[in-house]
């Protein structure tokens, strides 16, 4: 028994509740035989894995649900060791390169080695080839990204690769002319909807479409989120009726809270009390680039008109300088001041800084 | 051809031998006695030529700061309690060391008298660790006190390579043969600068680790019969370990700090240090006036090796030591001691006055900042533990700024730093290094102040570390978690390893999907609604591999933890998110009781599927029979005593009250060795008990378990 999202997640391309068109284009490819390499994008939550995991279904048939997971080591040039989990079955391999850092090349190039140089010995495979999954697509590393583009043409006689990433934005140009791309779009309101319902009317209870209406706007397209929350709806409050409060993830709550401290009181001292708070978010492994756009929304909503795009700038500013430096809190915190004094600027109505100087 | 040749050289060898006279002007004895007289003048010219360096002066072949190093304990310079301090846990090794040469008492006292706190009676910190500026003689020290006190010193210091591999090559064998190669004193193994060793990073070959662990070997206790012992076994350290470091809390010695004796050196009053300059300088005959000797001493902050060597730099100029002559010549000392906590000062508070005036500086050097900070920020080595100290210091000084200017300012220079020292090292472009130091600069003209609070060492940065590694740590095992049941059950959950995934929405919604309103309430007697509910969560627990682990809490109190702790992603600032209700002990147990009989139940299908076999099933199977099995109503006695033997099922025992059993563990007999059956004897002496009818067990195996003994067993077995 499990989760409500694994347990009714669709298994085969017919059982997909939305994209319909979509489905039907892996359908035709599938059984085409010249399947070509594959980079499924779109927001996170949209259903990008469970397409990747039907299209394998449809190729190879129920034996590509037969799963086991390993531990692998491998050895950087520098004598590290990496421990790498690979989930794959007779037919497929799917590994999260990004779980390793920098040394996500060494780990690539290894695995597709060893991919491309053994042929698929089951002769009752429907494929002669073997396919790679690669999770996170967006972030690897330029190396990582080079070391792919030459195999993916070399060995395409006995390998197919499909990635799968949240945006394209990321991927240097050469793989995603290789690649057939593949944009799975966030459901709608109602297919979520529909997704929601079908797993009420499985589970044998009655979903008021108020209720999936809400939880819907809060999942924000994102139906993992949306089913997650469903279940933890019906586990605190099992008949689902009266007024919902829908749960929020803690750290959201949280953000929430630092922008509003930000916007009631411009102060050094209250910069350290953010900063503390900052603290607390990023000790709970919260990216901070996540933590910065959460705030930054929050604060916009707060905010006047004329602020709002100063402070979106900012924080798309800070954000770059952010993925490049080390120490994510220099960043936040220099967000913080920024849009401190920028605020108190607006309030007061005159720049401060002819004042002191 | 190679023989002919050897045998015509042996020919003219004897021939030769036989007309020595004939041969050699002068005879051998004659040239044995010249060359041993040679040998004597040689010998003697060095003390006379140094006797004769120090009497005129002349001879410049050797540093000052060797002719004049001390060389007995009274010549040392500086605080004697140090020296004391630093003598007497030499002496502590006395016993150990020599104390069997000296005969002081009879072999192995030790081991007769318990009373002894070491076996070897050495002292408690079997290392020393000196620490302390450069320049103060803590190397001289070392040795003057270890010679003092009868050892060879064995030195390892910078040099030398200093890997896990030199303890092995080096140190221990000399501690174990217990003296240096060719010497009959003990040796006393002294580690210079060790704040550059290896450090405790990378894993068990750090020479850190190696030094310490060699500490901690405990040889085998001699046995009386004789010295028998085991080769291979690992010896106890019985020599005595110095280890001298500048900076006492450089990260590399986190772990030695612990186990060694400290001693700090602090700077000896400048007094002393400008007498004992007054006194070289007459032997060596150079001019000068006390002032400018006071002033050097102030200039070097204490540090004698580089008073003597300006010193000894003027000797070579000839000229007068004068104030003047000192400031050029001891141009270089100007620079900081590299200490990253002064080095942070610096940046927030001006000069004193003393040091302006020590360095001599008018007005215009004073405000001059940008080249001195630097310098010292690039002397100092630690430039991102500056920036963190930056970034925590700013904010608390006084200063109002109330358009946060400055603030914006501050942290313009600090993103910019990052983001350079961050390019550095990910692009490994090491020629952006010397500008670095320019971003930490201007917080000097932003912030300094005069009298502004102390500048402590940053922690937040790593606290906050600490603890993102924790709660990265409780991810992974979330994710292990995940992982083995998607591997044991095939279900899918793989999709919700991915990290962000697993952080932002896995985390904080499972939290709530786990922790249902439920009543702590039997359950047997549990609603149908809150039954499904509760099976329910029991089946999530288990799939995910979540349980609820009893533990004894501080305050003695039982309580449930869940393993692994996930609850903490939802505990924000010490406090749960509000709309998850606090589970109390009473339903955690409940849950807790119900995964177990659930994983015994998977477990029992398990084995009769003849796939696996553990070792704690036989105890697990049986508990789940008797839950099941023996529970007719006119059990109730038996069924309670048995239940109490097993911890697995407390949710009913607890409710009932405890039977006690007061007859002995053997079964009363009769004459003939036949067990009495005494059921309502038993009970009836428990007060409150009302006396129980005679009752029948039977027993019934449960098909699908297999898991018991098929052995027909009495009751009496079980009483």
């Amino acid at each position: 028994m499990s989760l409500w999202v694994d347990k009714y997640r669709p298994r085969s391309l017919d059982d997909l509740h939305y994209h319909a068109g979509l489905s039907a284009r892996l359908r035709s490819l599938a059984a085409s035989g010249d399947f070509p390499h594959m980079l499924f994008y779109g927001p996170s939550g949209a259903g990008k894995k469970t397409r990747i995991t039907c299209t394998l279904r449809q190729l190879f048939g129920p034996g590509a649900e037969k799963l086991k997971i390993d531990q692998r080591v491998f050895m950087t040039p520098t004598k590290r060791k990496l421990d790498v989990n690979i989930v794959q079955s007779n037919f497929h391999i799917e590994i999260t390169p990004s779980d390793v850092g920098i040394y996500d090349r060494v780990v690539i190039q290894e695995i597709l080695k060893e991919i491309a140089q053994t042929q698929q010995v089951d002769l009752n495979a429907r494929q002669r080839f073997k396919v790679v999954i690669i999770n996170e697509a967006d972030s690897l590393s330029r190396d990582a990204q080079a070391a792919l583009r030459r195999t993916m043409e070399k060995y395409m006689s006995n390998m197919r690769i499909i990635l799968c990433a949240n945006s394209t934005s990321k991927l240097i140009a050469p793989i995603k002319s290789r690649c057939l791309l593949m944009r799975v779009a966030a459901p709608n309101t109602a297919e979520m909807q529909t997704c929601l319902q079908y797993v009420a009317k499985r589970e044998k209870f009655d979903l008021p479409p108020e209720a999936a209406e809400e939880i819907i706007q809060d999942a924000n397209g994102n139906l993992r989120k949306a089913l997650l929350v469903l279940e933890a709806l019906k586990m605190q409050s099992p008949d689902l009726t009266g007024p919902l409060a829908i749960a929020k993830p803690d750290w959201e709550t949280y953000c929430n809270k630092v922008a509003d401290m930000i916007v009631q009181e411009q102060t050094p001292s209250r910069v350290m009390e953010v900063r503390a708070k900052f603290y607390e978010l990023l000790s709970h492994c919260i990216p901070p680039t996540v933590i910065l756009k959460t705030v930054a929304e929050r604060v916009v909503e707060r905010v006047d008109e004329s602020l709002k795009a100063d402070v979106m700038h900012w924080a798309a500013i800070y954000e770059v300088r952010m993925r490049v430096g080390s120490k994510k809190i220099f960043h936040l915190e220099a967000w913080v001041v920024k849009i401190m004094s920028l605020y108190k600027q607006f309030v007061f109505g005159f720049s401060m800084d002819d004042f002191e100087a | 051809m190679g023989r002919l040749f050897i045998l015509s050289e042996n020919q003219t060898v004897a021939g030769l031998g036989r007309s020595t006279a004939g041969l050699l002007e002068t005879p051998v004895h004659k040239l044995k006695e010249q060359l041993s007289e040679e040998t004597a003048i040689r010998l003697s010219r060095p003390v006379a030529a140094q006797a004769a360096a120090v009497a005129t002066g002349t001879l410049d072949d050797q540093l000052w700061v060797d002719r004049y190093r001390p060389k007995r304990f009274m010549e040392l310079l500086g605080d004697e309690r140090v020296h004391r301090e630093t003598m007497s846990w030499l002496k502590e090794w006395d016993y150990c060391v020599f104390g069997k040469r000296r005969g002081l008492k009879a072999k192995k006292p030790s081991e007769e008298n318990p009373l002894y706190r070491d076996e070897y009676r050495r002292p408690q910190e079997k290392i020393l660790l000196l620490s302390g500026p450069p320049g103060l003689g803590k190397t001289t020290l070392a040795h003057v006190i270890a010679h003092q006190a009868g050892y060879d010193v064995l030195e390892i210091n910078a040099s030398d390579a200093r890997s896990g591999q030199v303890v092995d090559d080096r140190i221990k064998p000399a501690l174990e043969t217990g003296s240096a190669v060719g010497s009959k004193r003990p040796v006393c193994v002294v580690i210079d600068e060790i704040d550059g060793a290896t450090g405790a990073g990378d894993g068990g070959a750090g020479f850190v680790f190696k030094l310490i662990s060699l500490t901690f070997d405990r040889g085998k206790k001699r046995n009386r019969a004789g010295e028998k012992r085991d080769s291979k076994g690992k010896r106890p350290l019985l020599r005595p370990i110095i280890c001298i470091c500048n900076d006492l809390y450089a990260s590399s010695l986190t772990k030695l700090r612990q186990h060694s004796h400290i001693v700090r050196f602090t700077r000896p009053a400048d007094i002393y240090l400008s007498k004992r300059l007054r006194e070289i300088c007459d032997i060596e005959g150079l001019r000068a006036d006390s002032r400018a000797l006071t002033a050097l001493v102030g200039l070097s902050r204490g540090d004698i090796r580089g008073c003597l060597n300006v010193l000894q730099f003027i000797k070579g100029k000839n000229q007068d030591v004068t104030e003047n002559v000192l400031r050029e010549a001891a141009a270089g000392m100007k620079e900081g001691d590299g200490s990253f906590t002064t080095v942070l000062g610096n940046l927030f508070a001006p000069l004193s006055k003393k040091r302006v005036k020590d360095l001599a500086m008018n007005e215009l050097d004073e405000s001059r900042y940008v080249g001195r900070l630097s310098r010292d920020l690039e002397a100092s080595d630690s430039l991102d533990k500056i920036a963190w100290g930056c970034l925590e210091h700013y904010t608390n000084l006084r200063q109002s700024d109330p358009s946060l200017m400055r603030h914006q300012k501050a942290n313009d220079w600090l993103t910019t730093y990052d983001i350079l020292s961050g390019t550095m090292w990910s692009e490994r472009e090491f020629a952006i290094m010397p500008y670095l130091t320019y971003m930490l600069v201007p917080f000097y003209p932003l912030f300094q102040e005069r009298g502004g609070g102390r500048v402590d060492r940053p922690k937040a940065g790593w606290e906050n570390s600490v603890k993102t590694k924790a709660n990265e740590e409780i991810y992974k095992s979330l994710a292990r978690c995940v992982r083995t049941t998607s591997n044991n059950q095939s279900v899918v959950y793989r999709h919700l390893m991915s990290n962000d995934i697993l952080q932002l929405e896995f985390a904080p919604l499972i939290n709530r999907i786990i922790s249902p309103p439920l009543r702590p309430v039997n359950s047997q007697v549990i609603k149908p609604v809150e039954r499904a509910l509760l099976q329910r969560l029991v089946e999530i627990m288990v799939s995910l591999e979540l349980r609820f682990v009893q533990e004894t809490a501080e305050d003695g109190q039982l309580v449930y933890r869940l393993d692994p702790p996930i609850d903490v992603f939802v505990t924000y600032d010490g406090k749960r998110a509000a709309d998850i209700p606090v589970s109390r002990y009473a339903t955690r147990h409940l849950v807790a009781g119900e995964i177990d009989a659930l994983l015994i139940a998977r477990q029992a299908e398990a084995v009769e599927k003849g796939k696996t076999k553990t070792l704690d099933f036989f105890r697990g199977a049986t508990t789940h029979e008797e839950a099941d099995e023996v529970e007719t109503p006119e059990s109730r006695d038996i069924d309670g005593k048995l239940m109490k033997s097993n911890e697995a099922q407390t949710s009913q025992a607890k409710k009932r009250p405890a039977d006690k059993i007061d007859i002995a563990d053997k079964p009363p007999v009769d004459f003939f060795g036949r067990p009495i059956v005494m059921q309502t004897h038993t009970t009836a002496d428990i007060p409150g008990e009302r006396p129980q009818k005679k009752f029948r067990v039977s027993y019934r195996f449960n098909e699908g378990n297999s898991a018991a003994v098929r052995k027909p067993v009495k009751v009496a077995a079980f009483l």
